[in-house]
This record gives structure tokens, C-alpha cells and sequence, in this order.
């Protein structure tokens, strides 16, 4: 069985409100990080997801250390966070499209302050191999302020490589990436993760890619855990399949037929979508050709994470 | 021209003088300096021109020792804005490296940056105005010493602040050395301030190294109280400073190093 290598336990993050000179009192306290807990075994790849606000950038940002926690405990290999925060920051590493690398410096320069900083062996290899991988040997001695913003994410991921993790915090790696270039980027922290077992927390808003990517999903609301399973398992979670029609004749019927029913059903042009359970497609459709509703192409969406998130998100709101 | 668009540009400029601190200090701060600092000289040189010799040595050597303070402080102030304008903070202090150091790290960098600066200074007045800053002996050294820990002091106080608030207080970077300066007496002695001032300079540990500077260009000696004087406040000072730039960072660290970037 994998070893665990994160362990989050009751993480609580409240930042106090701003100090107001005109009221002479603070502001009201925002629970960001609302006791969570959650852990990553080696090799796993897990999903951060959530709302805007949900508080995914803030638990990356403790578990870095950059922010600190308000309760609670983080554990990587078993090793107390705030006890040994700099033997395990050697062994993790991070990469966000929201940071970004000092600009006037090379590619080459900017890899080479962080292999440094890690105390990389033979960092020059190190880098060129990386450089190799990350496809981006032509900008190695570019100065960053010259590469395009999809260029800078490939070198902030290739920094986040560049100490061996055991422990990879990717917040939205691929955001920005040209589709043809984040495909590759995931082959290769899929490749990572099966070569040598780095274990990711991964936050992203594009589903298709958590879909993919993660083995695991939790889901955090307004700072809680509300929700923690495989994608799939989520996706399940949703009862409604999309039920897609091209209608030649009888779009009026069929829109009554379905809301007597009390599906939800949307009409756009000669094209109908009902919301409606799966196991009740064949009997729905049954009594569509009962009332001589003609239709000429058919398609069933089933659920996706995305599908889960847009209901989570709603709820959220309500 | 269209009165609507230039209106449109002042508005715009103003918004931004409303909310930046900066813009403020420029209106206001360095002109106040200015004239605090070469109007306390101009009253000096006037009340005793007869009586000064090596006048010219007197202003440059205190104006490049004045850049070994300020060049000490701007490099540990302007490495932690470079960080914060480059959004480089997080990845820098999600690695191995600690707050300690990172404080060493800017001190060490500031001494080799203050020896290029104040290297390329003495040459400077050598050669333009055949000013030889070397004249002051072995006592240059301390003296070089005791100026960069007032600069480090300062730039740690200076950047407490600045990993607290961000950039929106930064041109205290370029700013907050020169609350010193008209206490540190550069150009003139220290008893040409005003009374209250005085006082307030017998706690600035630079301005018992001008004091000394002048001692030794006048007279060719300085009282070595002075010395001992100047390098116990910037010890005690050092470590206060210290202190309030890893407290000012984790209370950073509170809010979350990102909000800086």
C-alpha cells in the first residue's frame, strides 16, 4: 500500500478583518479554510476543486508555509510541517500561473538561482533535461520578459520540477497553456507521477483536465470539504443525464409532453435538451413515439465532473 | 485637441496622486529635505566660511559617505521590491529558504554593491576634484563599517514595513534613509541644528560618523568615544531592526505572502 505523504488535519485558516482608523475597530474575520482535512498517498493525484473563494489557494499557500495557518496540522512524510518546514520544503515543490519568474533574467539564469537554491546536483543537466522535457531548449537563454505567458507557465512548471519532488502543489498549472501544449505538459506530470510516484494536489477550472489527470477529487465550498471522491464518483452523483433531440415534428407537444412531466427541458432552434434520469430515457422516449413526436438524431450526455461542480457551484450560491 | 481628453488625462492623474503615498512624498517630502538638508549646510558655510578649510573635501567626503549609508539600505529595500514586483516572493519562500537567510543574503550583496558604488565615488572625486577621501587613514575603515550598519539597520526597518504594506508604501525604498539625513549633520556639524535636534541626533549613530569625518579632515584625529558611541547604537539598533522585519514577515505571512505580489 502507498505511503501517505500529505496528511491535512483540521486546517483552519480565518483572516482577521483590516483595522479601520475612521470606525477605531478591526473589520469582520473571514473563514477562508474552514477545517478541512484530507490526505495524499505517493504516486496519488489529487484535485483541489472548488468555486472562486472556495479556498483552494489558500491551502496551497499553507501548505507552502507562504501563508500561515490559523489551527491545525500539516503533515508531509509524516514529518510536522512547522517543526520541519525546510527539510520537507526540499522535497516539494510548487507552480501557479499566478507567480511569475524575475523578468530581466535568462531562462537559463532563473532555473539555475533555483537549482541553487534546492542544492541540485550537476544543476546545468538538471536543467538541460528539463529544458528538453518541457520542450523549451530554444528559450534557454531568452530573457523571460520576452516569452509569451504560455512560455512563462512552462518555465515556472519546469521549475517546479527541478529538486526531484516528492510533493508537487500545482495551483492551475496549464491555465494559459495553448491546448496542444497542455496536453503534452500533462503526459508529462502523468509520466512523473508513474515513474517516480511524485504525488500532486492540483487545483484547476478545467474539468476535463481534473477528469483526466486526478485519481481523487475534494471539493471545497465557502472553505469546507463538501464533497471527496474519485471524478467519476462525483460525476455519478448527478441523477440527470442530458437528453438531446433533433426534432422534425411536434417540438410544441414535446415541450408540453416534458414539462407536464416535470422535466426541465430547453428548446433552441429544432433542438430539445430535457434533463432527465437515466433509467427513465427508454420509457420517455417510448411515450414520445406514443405521441408521434418525430425526431431525427438523438444523443445522451451523461453526467460529468463538470456537470458536478456547476450544481455544486449553484447550491453554493443558493 | 480635445479639452475632454486632456481633462480626462489630469482626472486621471490626480485619481492616482489621491491614492499613491508616493506622489505625495514627491510633492512634499524631498523638497522639505532639500531644504532642511542644504539650508542647514548654506547657514554653516556662511556663519563660519573663513574658518573652514578643505571646504570641498568637507562636502564630497560626507556626500560619498552619505552613499555607503544609502547603498547599503537601497539593497536590502530594492531586493525585496524586486521580488515583489516580479511576483517572485511565493516561489522564492516555497523553497528551503528561510527569512535568516534571506536577511544575510541582502547584507552580504549590500557590501559588495557599497564597495563598488563607494570605490567608483572616491575615484570620482579623485580625479574631478583630486579630493583624496584616503587621506582620512585607517580610520576609514570603521567609519566605512559603522555607515553600512546604519544602512542595514535602516533597510531593515525600511523593508519591515514594506513586506507588511507592499508595494503601494514603496517609495519609502528611495525615501526613508533620507528622515536621517538631516540628523546625521553630512555637511555641517552637528551644533549647527537647532536645539531639539541635537538631542535627537545624539541617538543617530551617523552623525557621530560625519562628526568623526570632519574631526579627522580638520585636525587630522577623532575622538574614539565617538566610534564606540556610533558602532553601540547601530549594534543595538541592528538587532532591533532585525527583530521587526521577521516579526513584520510573519505577520506577512499572516495575510499570505501572495497578497504582496
Amino acid at each position: 500500500m502507498n505511503k501517505v505523504v500529505l496528511e491535512v488535519k483540521n486546517l483552519t485558516k480565518i483572516f482577521s478583518g483590516a483595522f479601520s482608523l475612521k470606525k477605531m475597530k478591526r473589520g469582520k474575520s473571514t473563514v477562508a479554510v474552514d477545517n478541512i482535512s484530507f490526505n495524499i498517498k505517493e504516486g496519488e493525484i489529487v484535485g483541489l476543486l472548488g468555486a472562486n473563494g472556495a479556498g483552494k489557494t489558500t491551502t496551497t499557500q499553507m501548505l507552502l508555509g507562504t501563508t500561515e495557518k490559523t489551527t491545525g496540522k500539516i503533515k508531509f512524510f509524516g514529518k510536522d510541517f512547522d517543526k520541519h518546514r525546510q527539510s520537507i520544503l526540499q522535497e516539494i515543490n510548487y507552480a501557479s500561473a499566478y507567480t511569475q519568474l524575475p523578468k530581466q533574467m535568462t531562462v537559463y539564469e532563473n532555473l539555475l538561482v533555483y537549482a541553487k537554491m534546492y542544492q541540485v546536483e550537476n544543476p546545468k543537466k538538471r536543467i538541460e533535461m528539463l529544458l528538453e522535457q518541457f520542450e523549451m531548449v530554444d528559450y534557454r537563454n531568452k530573457d523571460v520578459k520576452s516569452l509569451s505567458a504560455g512560455q512563462v507557465t512552462r518555465i515556472i512548471l519546469t521549475k517546479s520540477f527541478i529538486n526531484f519532488p516528492r510533493v508537487l502543489l500545482l495551483d492551475e498549472p496549464t491555465a494559459s497553456l495553448d491546448p496542444d501544449i497542455a496536453t503534452s505538459v500533462r503526459k508529462f506530470l502523468l509520466k512523473q507521477q508513474q515513474k517516480y510516484g511524485v504525488a500532486m494536489l492540483f487545483t484547476s477550472h478545467n474539468m476535463a483536465e481534473v477528469a483526466e489527470m486526478c485519481d481523487r477529487v475534494v471539493f471545497l465550498r465557502k472553505g469546507k470539504v463538501v464533497a471527496e471522491d474519485t471524478p467519476e464518483g462525483l460525476a455519478k452523483t448527478i441523477k440527470h443525464c442530458s437528453l438531446r433531440l433533433l426534432v422534425g415534428d411536434g417540438l410544441k407537444r414535446l415541450k408540453v409532453f416534458a414539462e407536464g412531466r416535470g422535466y426541465q427541458i430547453k428548446v433552441k432552434a429544432r433542438e430539445a435538451e430535457i434533463m432527465i434520469k437515466e433509467e427513465e430515457v427508454a420509457s420517455f422516449l417510448n411515450k414520445l413515439a406514443k405521441h408521434d413526436i418525430k425526431y431525427s438524431e438523438i444523443s445522451i450526455d451523461k453526467p460529468t465532473l463538470e456537470d458536478y461542480f456547476l450544481q455544486m457551484s449553484d447550491e453554493g450560491k443558493k | 485637441m480635445n479639452r475632454a481628453r486632456i481633462g480626462a488625462l489630469i482626472l486621471r492623474h490626480l485619481y492616482n496622486f489621491k491614492h499613491r503615498i508616493d506622489k505625495w512624498v514627491d510633492s512634499f517630502y524631498w523638497p522639505l529635505m532639500d531644504i532642511l538638508i542644504w539650508g542647514l549646510t548654506s547657514v554653516y558655510i556662511r556663519n563660519a566660511s573663513t574658518t573652514i578649510p578643505n571646504l570641498v573635501m568637507i562636502l564630497l567626503t560626507g556626500l560619498v559617505f552619505w552613499q555607503a549609508v544609502w547603498r547599503s539600505q537601497y539593497e536590502i529595500t530594492i531586493n525585496l521590491l524586486e521580488e515583489m514586483w516580479s511576483r517572485n516572493l511565493v516561489n522564492l519562500f516555497a523553497t528551503p529558504l528561510s527569512v535568516y537567510e534571506w536577511m544575510v543574503g541582502v547584507v552580504l550583496l549590500g557590501i559588495v554593491k557599497m564597495f563598488i558604488t563607494v570605490g567608483f565615488s572616491f575615484l570620482l572625486v579623485f580625479f574631478m576634484y583630486q579630493v583624496n577621501i584616503f587621506k582620512i587613514g585607517w580610520l576609514l575603515l570603521p567609519l566605512i563599517g559603522l555607515l553600512l550598519m546604519s544602512g542595514w539597520y535602516i533597510g531593515f526597518i525600511v523593508s519591515g514595513i514594506l513586506v507588511r504594506y507592499g508595494t503601494r508604501i514603496q517609495t519609502l525604498a528611495w525615501s526613508g534613509v533620507y528622515l536621517l539625513a538631516p540628523f546625521s549633520a553630512i555637511y555641517y556639524p552637528v551644533k549647527s541644528l537647532p536645539l531639539w535636534a541635537q538631542k535627537v541626533a545624539q541617538f543617530v549613530p551617523t552623525s557621530y560618523v560625519f562628526e568623526g569625518m570632519r574631526a579627522v579632515l580638520f585636525e587630522g584625529k577623532m575622538d574614539l568615544i565617538m566610534l564606540a558611541k556610533s558602532g553601540g547604537l547601530s549594534i543595538i539598533y541592528l538587532i532591533i531592526s532585525g527583530f521587526f522585519f521577521v516579526w513584520m514577515f510573519n505577520k506577512s505571512r499572516k495575510i499570505g505572502l501572495s497578497s504582496l505580489e
